[in-house]
């Protein structure tokens, strides 16, 4: 099995708090994987740092064999980055955005216009492709910024909570083109606090929590012998069985 | 069946609410408290000091123009104000009312009554009293004064209550928003205008007024004080028309603002409908601009950034407070016969500027330009583009300041020494610019009023008068050479070298400037990322 991402000793800490406490990973290349753990647990951190937008204290993270802060030439150019809680050029229409995007990594300006023309189809903003994306709602944010992760048709495409705040239509289209670009061998690696979604889009998940990687492996090995990854999970970060049965126990219906 | 309740006058009940909604904001926080109390105490003083300069103009032969024009200014006033103060009073947002079973003129009567509760009324009332003061003699027009100010005020409060209520759309949308951020800059930029008017009539009189009086005296609300002028003169007719004028401008007012509020009150709320019109503008690909532009890397950034300039309305504050001030500064005082033509140079500067903090403009979408920067080169493309985007707009604008104001001081021999000056100051800007957004960068918070996201303030001090200081310095042999020809003897016939040498000399310090931050920008992606991302 050859490894799309390899992590080996990564740490951040902001201040007192320690987001990554070393982590170990090695992501296997043409799989879905994806990056599961509740708030706070240090995933955004994690795809910061394997993305170069973040510098960690320690560590190494190489993307395809590369050193991405040794060699980012060979890394810039074979990842796409879809960050959560960033800004995008917001007062470009959604086609300009692309052409800019596009441009900006070097593609021949027809290639970018043709590859826009068609991901904006694709991913239904067609319409809206000459509003600002300012005036986008969560959803066509989340697709324009796919769209501009994909323009370079890159080998690895990291995404920051790509279904947050995204309405069942739109998630949908994302799921769609997602599973094509990985059926051609490229790596998707998300981020997401969606069990259920994670299990059903994933062949490999990595569980966080702490700033730790808890468990690694195909779904199947992180499962184990639980009902589902949703109960895996809670025993993983150890919320199993912190049932709400004994309090409450005035709420709902019957007596008031 | 119950009988519905016949509901009691709502007036009273509207004035209450808008005191305990003054009071209440009172109570939130000491600083509010006190800068309301300072703002309040600063408006009365005005108002007082106005008063008695009014009635100080009593008996003045032109009292009367400048009383109609203050009138008119008051109400123009009036009518801008909701649109750059959007959501400053609660009680007269009628969205908030929409579950209330309320008819639209009870609910107008109430509204105008809580309007006039406040410092703004306070203030006009008393300009309008002074106003009313200056221009009335004898009874019948101290009678007919009484009248005048009731419905001026009432005209200035409905005008602003029928803006408001016609572009409540507008301003609760992101366009709206947009328009607030610019309103700082057009009070700025019309203050300084007001000022530059008001030195013309310190020195030429205020008979310069009288033709603009003479058509103002017919505009409502003026019109109504006009009357107070007309009734003194014995012109009884005049009068009872520009009271007419008056009354039918406030009955008009009121119509169009309980259609509003009916529409408002009935119609769904803007935020509910789908806004996803396709904006029909045919325009496939890259637009004319981008034609000119070179390709690659240069010509992408440029582009973003020119359409940066005219659509970010931080961006666009920026530019137009630094192009504006670069013009008025050394025109108006080549206009006063105080200026030097060196003040011509300000243009320069004042735009140079621009080419502080660029990743900050960029706020946190500063991450897509940061992917895709993989060395010092791509990092030097960057900045270069971003320098030539400005020059684009700079280096004719300088240019044009320079040749205006020499044109206007008439000392043509001086042109090339300040535009190789400007030119020198320029490309030190540039190159300093580019060196601070690299090394000190901070974040442009994208709502509000602040430039500096807290905390981050010593950083833009230290980047931008740093900045200042290093360019000035940068320019010294500039300067130095501009001193020794021109004092030297037989030095003025070699003055003309000092435009291409300013050109040259600024050229190449844009270069090095670029070429020494390029390598910084590349190596610090993450650090300026994170210190971009705080607004």
């Amino acid at each position: 099995m050859t490894s799309a991402v390899r992590v080996e000793g990564l740490w951040k800490r902001f201040g007192q708090q320690i987001a990554v406490a070393g982590i170990d990973l090695e992501l296997p290349a043409g799989k879905f994987i994806g990056l599961v753990g509740p708030n706070g647990a240090g995933k955004t951190t994690t795809l910061s740092m394997v993305t170069g937008l973040l510098r960690p204290d320690q560590g190494i993270v190489e993307v395809g064999g590369h050193d991405v802060w040794r060699d980012p030439v060979a890394v810039k150019a074979r990842i796409g980055v879809l960050p959560e809680g960033l800004r995008l050029f917001e007062r470009l229409s959604g086609r300009e955005l692309l052409g800019y995007s596009g441009r900006l990594r070097g593609l021949p300006g027809a290639e970018v216009d043709k590859r826009a023309s068609q991901l904006l189809d694709v991913l239904d903003l067609a319409g809206a492709q000459h509003k600002l994306v300012v005036d986008y709602s969560t959803g066509m944010r989340k697709k324009i910024g796919l769209a501009a992760a994909l323009l370079h048709n890159p080998e690895v495409l990291f995404l920051d909570e790509p279904f947050e705040g995204v309405d069942p239509v739109s998630a949908q289209t994302i799921r769609r083109v997602l599973e094509r670009y990985t059926a051609s061998g490229a790596t998707v690696v998300f981020s997401s606090h969606v069990m259920e979604l994670v299990e059903s889009l994933c062949d490999w998940v990595a569980v966080m929590a702490a700033g730790r990687i808890r468990a690694h492996g195909t779904l199947a090995e992180v499962r184990g012998d639980a009902p589902s990854l949703q109960e895996a999970f809670l025993e993983l970060v150890g919320a199993g069985g912190r049932d709400a049965g004994s309090d409450l126990d005035w709420l709902g219906g019957g007596a008031r | 069946m119950t009988t519905p309740l016949v509901p009691a006058d709502i007036t009273p009940v509207f004035v209450r609410l808008k005191l305990s909604l003054l009071r209440n904001g009172l109570r939130q926080s000491g600083g509010r408290r006190a800068a309301y109390i300072a703002s309040a105490v600063v408006v009365l003083l005005l108002g007082a000091l106005q008063l008695l300069g009014l009635i100080a103009l009593r008996g003045h032969a032109h009292a009367e123009s400048l009383v109609v024009l203050l009138i008119a200014v008051l109400a123009l006033g009036w009518a801008v104000m909701p649109l750059f103060f959007p959501g400053g009073d609660e009680t007269l947002d009628p969205t908030r009312l929409v579950m209330l079973p309320l008819r639209p003129r009870p609910l107008v009567r109430a509204l105008l009554a809580a309007s006039l509760v406040g410092i703004g009324p306070l203030f006009t009332l008393c300009l309008l009293a002074g106003s009313v003061i200056a221009v009335a003699h004898g009874g019948a027009a101290y009678a007919v004064g009484v009248v005048a100010l009731c419905l001026a005020l009432l005209v200035c409060v409905a005008l602003a209550r029928t803006v408001a209520a016609a572009n409540i759309r507008l301003l609760t949308s992101r366009k709206g928003r947009d328009l607030a951020v610019l309103s700082g800059l057009v009070i700025a930029i019309g203050a300084q205008l007001v000022n530059f008017g008001a030195q013309r009539l310190g020195s030429s009189g205020l008979a310069q007024l009288d033709p603009v009086a003479d058509v103002l005296r017919w505009v409502p609300p003026a019109s109504a004080i006009g009357a107070v002028d007309s009734v003194s003169e014995g012109s009884y007719g005049v009068a009872v028309a520009q009271l007419a004028l008056s009354v039918a401008a406030l009955v008009l007012l009121l119509w169009v603002w309980s259609r509003h509020l009916t529409q408002l009150m009935t119609a769904p709320d803007g935020s509910t409908l789908q806004t996803a019109e396709p904006v029909a503008r045919g325009r496939a690909g890259s637009g004319g601009l981008a034609r000119l532009l070179p390709a690659g890397r240069t010509g992408t950034v440029m582009e973003r950034s020119l359409r940066y300039v005219w659509r970010d309305p931080k961006t666009k504050a920026a530019w137009v407070t630094s192009l504006a001030i670069g013009l008025i500064v050394p025109v108006f005082n080549a206009l006063q016969g105080t200026g030097s033509i060196y003040f011509a140079c300000f243009a320069a500067g004042m735009l140079g500027i621009q080419m502080y903090n660029q990743f900050g403009q960029d706020t946190s979408a500063f991450w897509m330009v940061a992917t895709t920067i993989s060395s010092a080169r791509d990092a030097y493309d960057e900045l270069r583009a971003r320098a030539l985007a400005l020059l684009v707009i700079t280096l004719p604008y300088a240019t044009f300041v320079t040749v205006v104001t020499t044109a206007m001081l008439g000392d043509w021999p001086r042109l090339p020494e300040v535009l190789g000056l400007s030119f020198a100051l320029l490309g030190a800007m540039l190159a300093t610019g580019a060196w601070t957004s690299a090394r000190f960068p901070y974040s442009i918070p994208q709502e509000g009023y602040k430039n500096v996201a807290p905390g981050q303030t010593s950083i833009a001090w230290i980047s931008i008068f740093g900045g200042m200081v290093a360019s000035a310095l940068l320019c010294a042999p500039v300067i130095a050479a501009t001193i020794t020809l021109n004092v030297i003897e037989g030095g003025d016939r070699w003055t003309w070298v000092l435009l291409p040498l300013g050109a040259v000399y600024g050229a190449a310090l844009t270069w090095s400037g670029l070429r020494l931050a390029a390598p910084r920008t590349a190596a610090r992606l993450p650090e300026i990322l994170s210190a971009v991302s705080k607004g």
